[in-house]
């Protein structure tokens, strides 16, 4: 039996101009609990501004390969949703905001994308529903992002252990050089 | 400020970093342990948050005794004997089950998210300003442990049967936060803090209101634990001990 919760993606802002990129996974119950485990897992270091997540499973993503394809696609009409569209530009860059798009269906939204942000040519599209995603409220962003801009942390490489060591395995070696020699 | 209420105000903000070192410290013991990996991350993170939130409290009470606030710390956490330690009983008691450490988490929070918004307004300024800061991240624990005693509690009938449980168990403890503080009385005739008993009304009602959501009863006739902070359990010695070991190895070395 798979005991294992439900993914949700997370993604973040860094700043308020900077775009909404894909930031990595957690497992959670619900959105809610997928909301603080993403506080705790991506943004207590770099700065943050908005927070989102969304269940992996309402993301929709086509690639370029899946695009070309493709039979000729039937879109059936249905009633208008908004779609958040994503798209990812190289191997190594996280998925990235480009826009929004009013589509009837997951498909149709990448189609729109496609026709609405002709300049972009992501390797792979990214939709989903706006009504999918639960982001943090403003009155919250305080008590959820600030610990990142003034709590002091070390980092590893402050600690000069890797320093000591050898200094201290440094002075065993000549203690014993002397030892020998007398 | 009078010198009679800088050397009571040191008293009491000693008291308040203790609570927040032994819960940090019990927090701390979840790290590798916790149910699943998220929790793991933001049981480490809270336990970290409390240590550090000890930390301001001592550095304020260094200054109003006019010690070295960079030495001054350490040597109360890691050179006092658990007797000299003025912390709640219940932040002490060992960290039981996954259920019993969130419920915990979730009755001091709660509290300290009363104590902290009225610490803000204190008429000692610097106070005030370490009251507002600790109290952004109060506010992100508090809504973190009552997700949690909110799915425990109406979860299954194992989750809700150990959070009743650990209920049962904690609030007897949980009474004493109504206790003043060292050197309470005479600093809240002068608004420098909260009192503790008022506090503890508002607290109260806001607690079992949420405890009864959750599916959890609040035991009212329970009996009520030591109120004193000189009083502690057998446990305490046992996590100081473990707690100063390796500062106590060698007393001089720099880290």
């Amino acid at each position: 039996m798979d005991t294992q919760w439900p993914r949700f993606m997370v993604f973040q802002q860094e700043g308020p101009d900077q775009p909404v990129v894909h930031n990595g996974t957690v497992h959670a119950p619900d959105a809610e609990l997928a909301m603080l485990n993403a506080r705790d897992v991506f943004v207590r270091r770099p700065e943050a501004v908005a927070l989102w997540v969304v269940p992996a499973d309402a993301i929709f993503t086509q690639t370029q390969e899946e695009l070309a394809q493709a039979a000729e696609t039937q879109l059936a009409a249905g009633p208008l949703a908004s779609y958040y569209v994503f798209g990812k530009f190289s191997q190594q860059a996280q998925c990235r905001q480009v826009g929004q798009v009013q589509a009837s269906s997951p498909l149709a939204a990448v189609h729109a994308a496609i026709a609405t942000f002709a300049d972009k040519q992501p390797l792979w599209w990214w939709v989903f529903p706006a009504s999918a995603v639960l982001k943090n409220e403003s009155t919250e962003a305080e008590p959820m992002f600030s610990a990142a801009r003034y709590k002091t942390f070390k980092d590893q490489a402050e600690y000069p252990v890797v320093t000591m060591m050898r200094a201290l395995r440094n002075q065993k070696a000549n203690h014993k050089d002397t030892e020998n020699t007398k | 400020m009078e010198r009679a209420h800088q050397y009571a105000l040191s008293g009491y903000l000693i008291a308040l970093a203790d609570d927040e070192l032994v819960l940090g410290h019990r927090d701390s013991e979840w790290t590798g342990h916790a149910p699943i990996l998220e929790e793991d991350i933001a049981f480490a993170n809270l336990a970290l948050d409390e240590i550090g939130h000890a930390k301001l409290w001592y550095e304020l009470a260094a200054d109003l005794l006019g010690e070295d606030k960079t030495t001054y710390p350490d040597r109360l956490v890691y050179f006092r004997d658990a007797a000299q330690f003025r912390n709640l009983q219940l932040v002490e008691l060992p960290k039981g089950d996954w259920a019993y450490s969130t419920l915990r988490q979730y009755l001091f929070d709660a509290f300290e998210a009363l104590r902290l918004e009225a610490l803000s307004q204190s008429s000692y300024t610097p106070l005030a300003d370490v009251a507002a800061r600790i109290r952004t991240e109060e506010l992100y624990h508090l809504r973190h442990s009552q997700a949690w005693v909110l799915r425990l509690g109406l979860g299954t009938q194992e989750s809700g049967g150990r959070m009743q449980a650990a209920l049962d168990a904690l609030w007897p403890y949980a009474q004493a936060l109504a206790a003043p503080l060292p050197g309470e009385r005479d600093l809240h005739a002068a608004g420098i803090v909260p009192s503790s008993a008022d506090l503890f009304e508002r607290w109260s009602g806001e607690v079992t209101q949420f405890l009864a959501k959750s599916g959890l009863q609040a035991n009212l006739q329970s009996p009520v634990s030591d109120f004193d902070r000189r009083t502690h359990s057998p446990h305490l010695p046992a996590l100081i001990e473990d707690l100063q070991s390796v500062a106590r190895l060698d007393p001089e070395a720099t880290w």
